[in-house]
């Protein structure tokens, strides 16, 4: 642990975040995530409120940005859904209000059969998904080389969920794997075309949400269905990946660090140094304080302890598990970046 | 004391032998099987298999032979769901394979459903479900319906993005002794709390049992927003029914 971070000269936040995807040395554990770290706070702070911060690129920007100007992380992400693309197909959304995120109406399903998938022509110029690569075009501006830029493309599997619906597909999945392999393959150019557009623009690194959970589907689903196309993505994304699947994935974490990911951002239902165990430095782990126990709704002593249990399993990069809730306080994120400094001092 | 040597059919028994680990659970199970006859175990052994044709054809031809539709029903249909419910609780089987057995058991339900309902047999108990207001996610909320439904509880569902007024007004409307309030997102959590003020509000917070869950919902958020429970999984939602009900299965 301590070779990762001794006698490494000072790094710009980019440079630590880039180091620490590929596992190399860093001056410091970089804080980041990699799903949201926007806030009502936040919102109010530089009047970027839900939901247009989601749909226009100026507000989209000035809310991401925050994440590094204000609390500190090393990281910028100016997706805070998991809508976009899904909406640019057609699926219908319900926007909601500055207070929710909003969400695919994934009762009402798009398509039923490998036939119906079709990329519209209109994917990467639609509103919702040219509100990201534009986003990204001005973060990369306003911002240079000074911080990482992280995009968001959606994976196969997540995509099979709001088009599907979530029972049909998890029942195509048992009923008729052939098919549901058939569908996955059609979905994963709409991840590619995505994620090409956000790397054109200047993204530095790719989240990748794919949620076959272990609260839905098994290990073995995802070897079944997933590991091939993932070792894909990892091929033809030609930046640093970062997978994210919520919930417990120790019992896939195996197969995940197979697919040449560059990191996997994980839940905190699985403990940092089994997990770390399990991907044996094949892949970097992102993560994992809790939200909704912990960030939600415990102090910063809380949250500090968690920090430092993930730095004592040598988790590579800190930060929240997934997309922070909405009414998470800004003091609680600050403390974040703080810990972990604390952190290496305590150690140097 | 039924011993698992009782239960003729061998799918059955390797069912209880492989997946039923705790004791209390594993008893309960050997005494419904011992009691059932031949051909309600092998409705059980199709519906674990999630097979909802031949379910749906065991049925029907149970009934004709002239076995009671309680009877298919609680030896048949329920019996094999709480095996199932166990393995899913247990990790040995996920959504997917829940999924075909719900779909098998509503093969067979579709059959006995008319039959009691006009020969005048209760369910165990009603309930009403919902996922609160600005949430769209109903994963979790379907499982347990359906694991409620797989115990012999009638089940009211309200869908999803259900507002306060909705939940009063289902159980006004249906009489329900209970309902449960699901939410994936943190965001959305808080409105559990809300619904709950409502019926205090309405002045019905005394007639209504009410528990909680979902993927963010604690036993600690479920005290605080005065919740009558909390289930963890979709069987701790059926324990959960049972209780606050004051039920046992028939």
């Amino acid at each position: 642990m301590e070779s990762r971070v001794d006698r490494v000269p000072v790094m710009n936040s980019r440079r630590r975040v880039l180091a620490a995807l590929r596992r190399e040395p860093v001056d410091r554990t970089p804080v980041c995530n990699p799903t949201s770290v926007a806030t009502v706070e936040l919102m109010d702070l530089v009047d970027a409120p839900f939901p247009e911060a989601n749909r226009v690129p100026e507000l989209m920007a000035r809310l991401a940005a925050t994440g590094y100007t204000e609390l500190g992380f090393d990281s910028i992400m100016p997706v805070f859904t998991i809508i976009q693309e899904s909406s640019a197909l057609g699926c219908k959304i319900q926007w909601e209000q500055k207070d929710n995120w909003p969400t695919v109406k994934m009762r009402e399903p798009i398509w039923h059969n490998v036939e119906d998938i079709r990329i519209p022509s209109d994917l990467l110029t639609h509103q919702d998904t040219r509100c990201v690569t534009e986003a990204i075009r001005i973060l990369r501006q306003e911002f240079g080389d000074e911080v990482a830029i992280i995009g968001k493309t959606m994976g196969p599997w997540s995509l099979g969920y709001h088009c599907f619906g979530v029972e049909p597909f998890l029942l195509m999945s048992l009923d008729d794997p052939g098919k549901t392999k058939a569908c996955l393959d059609r979905m994963k150019e709409v991840t590619i075309q995505f994620g090409l557009a956000q790397i054109e623009a200047g993204a530095d690194a790719l989240t990748l949400p794919d949620h076959a959970t272990g609260d839905l589907v098994s290990g073995e689903y995802y070897a079944r269905y997933l590991r091939d196309l993932h070792i894909e993505f990892a091929e033809r994304l030609p930046v640093p990946l970062i997978l994210h699947i919520c919930g417990k994935t120790v019992d896939r974490m195996e197969y995940i660090a197979q697919t040449g990911m560059a990191a996997f951002h994980y839940d905190s239902k699985n403990d940092p140094t089994e997990s770390m165990r399990i991907v044996h430095n094949r892949i970097s782990l992102v993560g994992n304080i809790n939200n909704p126990e912990t960030l939600f709704s415990k102090g910063p002593e809380q949250v500090r302890r968690e920090v430092y249990k993930n730095l004592d399993a040598g988790v590579q990069l800190v930060g929240p598990e997934c997309a922070i809730p909405l009414q998470t306080t800004i003091e609680n994120l600050k403390e974040i970046p703080k810990a972990v400094r604390d952190w290496h001092r305590e150690k140097q | 004391m039924a011993a698992i040597s009782d239960i003729g059919n061998e799918f059955i028994r390797q069912e209880i032998e492989e997946y039923i680990e705790r004791p209390e659970e594993r008893a309960r199970t050997i005494a419904t099987f011992a009691k059932a006859r031949p051909e309600m175990q092998i409705i059980a052994a199709a519906l674990i298999d999630g097979d909802n044709e031949t379910v749906d054809r065991l049925t029907r031809e149970a009934l004709a032979a002239g076995i009671e539709a309680l009877e298919v029903m609680d030896y048949g249909l329920i019996a094999g769901m709480g095996i199932v419910g166990i393995k899913f609780r247990q990790n040995f089987i996920f959504v997917p394979e829940v999924l075909a057995c719900a779909r098998a058991m509503k093969a067979g339900m579709a059959h006995i459903e008319p039959i009691l309902s006009a020969s005048g047999i209760d369910p165990l108990g009603k309930v009403i479900m919902g996922t609160v207001k600005g949430d769209l996610h109903d994963i979790g909320k379907n499982l347990c319906i359906m694991m409620l439904r797989g115990a012999g509880f009638e089940v009211i569902d309200l869908g999803v993005d259900t507002a306060p007024d909705r939940f009063i007004e289902a159980v006004e409307e249906h009489r329900a002794p209970l309902m449960g309030m699901s939410a994936l997102l943190t965001t959305t959590m808080p409105n559990m709390g809300k619904t709950i003020e409502a019926f205090i509000d309405a002045d019905l917070r005394d007639e209504i049992k009410i528990m909680v869950g979902g993927a963010p919902v604690t036993q600690e958020f479920a005290d605080d927003m005065g919740a009558d429970g909390y289930g963890k999984d979709a069987l701790a939602c059926v324990e959960l029914a049972k209780s606050l009900l004051g039920v046992r299965a028939r």
